[in-house]
């Protein structure tokens, strides 16, 4: 028996749901690619726009995340709490109705029923829903803390990122008649969970593994994570600001979003460190190597693409340029991929051999696929950067216009087409691994 | 490092960020009635934003650099196409756009009317001279009082002349500002420019305008001022 708690077993289900979403999302993606590629004919875009293609982009990226991130907490909370879920009941509920939800919020989409707003568009009613959803989690994961036996600085965090992440939610249910308060609280949504939250949970699942799979003493690690966790909200709560320089709020925000973002990759940058001190230092007792690599590989392109390529553009002076080109899809790419994308994919790794019972499993696929997946992001990233720079200097520099700016973009979207190709092969192939793991030995028999 | 400064670098800094972030919140909101012209936030502007979000615009166009990139921004819209522009637009796209393509959307005359009405409020949002690509369509009502009204200053804002020249502060980027353009040029060069841009700077990229002999010398008289 590998795992310490049956109700473990919840965090199943929600990783193959996460995995087939994360397939669905990539193959969207390219289609989205495409679009910017090729000319799509008239007829078609009247159907099926752009707009609508884009939703489906981004929803399922949230959903896919939030799903793993609470698959994950349902995993790790009785070993942290050394208790069982207080209800794997509701668990499976939960996890019926937020899918529900969002199945009909995606087929919505394609009838026009949106709320208009980018990143969250599933519209009223279904939106109540979510918040349902996530209220059930949290009195569940809730309950579960409070029946425990013990209280842990790991556990604070994510159980501070989950309440965190829900809040910020709500600021998306109004409907805001003035554009600018409308931005100015998206982004509480948006940039207070992908540079607050949500880096709350991802520090509070990193640590755990760490501890897990290094053995290095709880005390040091939580020590640690405490200064993490200080810096994530020190420069990120106040680093919203680096939103607000165009959108019709005072001057003074391109100071204070100028400064305190700039430090933002200071806590990423720690969390490196941190990773690679533990791992160096750890003690005997985790076998296998692939989850040691889905760590290092995931705070080296959180660092790169969360850290240096937001840094990039982040000071007004760039940013006046840059704002709103495809610099920005550039970083959110390499940032959502490195922070979040491999987090729940290391999690995953260290999570489901125990859920099927293998103590050692055959690394040589999830290996293969990571360096695919990871690779060709990189070459995304950069090509997405190639299409930003023409776009900032054509449009906004020389003040050609918008589409002739596109124009020399095209080819680049070409390449993406491509590039995306080979990342869809390499999460085809870490999902089929996922979902197919085998034990070490049996492997070895086969060759 | 103790396990107690930790604590309190995670305690100090959350707090203070907070505070900070908060307090700037507040301070924002007494600010953005001005900058937003929110007494111009009429019933027409509110139905407007709502067509916006029912057709989710947003998710191929950005508005405030916000949203999608698969369309031009719409910050500035009705700056650069004006309300004829922005109503010609919207109902017939496939008459407007090459090889890529904006959906025929279907939308009621009244619906154009306030998204027309939304765009024009939007337009006037203080964004800080953002994005820069669009302060060369500035609207010639702004730009008329610092030009003055003389017949040379309406044709060069008639004439275009502002999408590649700069003029106080506004303007494109592609060709020399003007506006001490009389300190570096004569009457009769400024007129011999605007006949044949070469004949002046062989180098010259800026194309021939169509304009009157009577056209020519009223606009060359205003920019010879310019000094």
């Amino acid at each position: 028996m590998v795992l310490a708690y049956p109700s473990q077993r919840v965090a199943y289900p929600y990783f193959v749901v996460a995995l087939l979403l994360f397939v669905l999302q990539v193959i969207v993606g390219i289609w989205l690619a495409l679009s910017y590629a090729v000319t799509m004919p008239q007829g078609l875009v009247d159907i099926l726009p752009f707009s609508t293609t884009r939703a489906f982009h981004t929803n399922l990226l949230v959903l896919w995340l939030l799903l793993g991130f609470m698959g994950s907490t349902y995993f790790m909370v009785p070993e942290e709490s050394e208790r069982d879920i207080f209800s794997p009941a509701l668990a499976y509920l939960q996890l019926a109705l937020l899918v529900a939800t969002g199945v009909a919020a995606l087929v919505g989409f394609v009838f026009g029923w949106t709320k208009g707003k980018p990143l969250l568009e599933i519209p009223f009613p279904l939106d109540y829903l979510v918040v349902v959803g996530a209220l059930i989690f949290l009195f569940n994961v809730g309950m579960t803390m409070l029946r425990g036996k013990r209280w842990t600085v790991v556990q604070g965090s994510l159980f501070g990122g989950l309440v965190f992440l829900a809040l910020m939610y709500l600021f998306n249910l109004p409907f805001y008649a003035n554009l600018t308060i409308d931005w100015y609280y998206w982004w509480w949504v948006i940039h207070l969970w992908v540079e607050g939250a949500w880096e709350l949970i991802a520090a509070a699942l990193t640590a755990w593994i760490l501890i897990k799979i290094t053995n290095v003493p709880r005390e040091l690690v939580e020590k640690w994570l405490y200064v993490e966790l200080g810096l994530f909200l020190f420069t990120g709560i106040a680093g919203t600001g680096h939103h607000y320089y165009w959108l019709g709020a005072p001057k003074y925000w391109l100071w204070v979003g100028g400064i305190f973002s700039a430090l933002e990759p200071l806590p990423i940058l720690l969390m490196i460190l941190d990773a690679w001190h533990y791992i160096r230092n750890r003690r005997d007792g985790f076998k296998g190597r692939l989850v040691f690599t889905l760590a290092v590989g995931m705070s080296i392109l959180h660092f790169i693409g969360a850290g240096f390529w937001g840094f990039l553009h982040t000071l007004p002076q760039i940013n006046y340029y840059t704002h709103g080109s495809q610099v920005t899809v550039a970083h959110g790419h390499i940032a959502f991929f490195g922070a979040y994308v491999l987090l729940n994919v290391m999690f995953f790794y260290y999570a489901i051999p125990k859920l099927k019972g293998l103590t050692e499993f055959d690394e040589r696929r999830g290996t293969l696929a990571f360096w695919c997946m990871s690779i060709a992001m990189v070459l995304m990233t950069l090509a997405f950067s190639v299409a930003g720079v023409l776009q900032t200097y054509i449009e906004r520099v020389m003040g050609l216009g918008y589409m002739t700016a596109q124009a020399q973009m095209r080819f680049w979207f070409a390449i993406l087409v491509a590039l995306g190709l080979i990342l869809l092969a390499g999460v085809v192939l870490s999902v089929v691994d996922l979902l197919t793991l085998r034990p070490a030995r049996a492997a070895k028999e086969m060759g | 490092m103790s396990w107690k400064t930790a604590r309190w670098i995670f305690y100090l800094g959350t707090l203070i960020s907070l505070v900070l972030f908060l307090a700037l919140t507040i301070d924002t909101h007494r600010q953005i009635r001005a900058l937003t012209h929110a007494d111009r936030l009429s019933e027409q502007v509110v139905a407007g934003k709502k067509v916006w979000q029912k057709y989710n615009c947003n998710d191929c166009h950005t508005i405030l650099g916000f949203g999608s990139y698969y369309g031009p921004d719409m910050t500035k819209a009705y700056w650069r196409r004006g309300a004829a522009g922005l109503k010609a637009v919207i109902p017939t796209p496939e008459q407007f756009t090459t090889w890529r393509k904006m959906p025929r959307l279907a939308l009621m005359d009244q619906e154009i009317n306030d998204l027309v009405a939304f765009l024009q409020w939007t337009s006037e949002i203080d964004t800080q001279d953002w994005p820069p690509q669009d302060q060369k369509f500035r609207p010639a009502a702004a730009r008329a009082v610092a030009l003055g009204t003389s017949p040379g200053a309406l044709l060069f804002q008639e004439k275009g002349c502002f999408a590649c020249h700069r003029m106080n502060e506004t303007g494109g980027q592609l060709g020399p500002d003007l506006t001490h353009v009389g300190t570096r040029l004569d009457y009769q060069t400024i007129e011999k420019v605007l006949t044949d841009p070469r004949s002046v700077n062989a180098q010259a990229t800026m194309p021939p305008t169509a304009l009157s002999h009577e056209e020519r010398g009223e606009l060359s008289a205003f920019l010879a001022k310019m000094k």
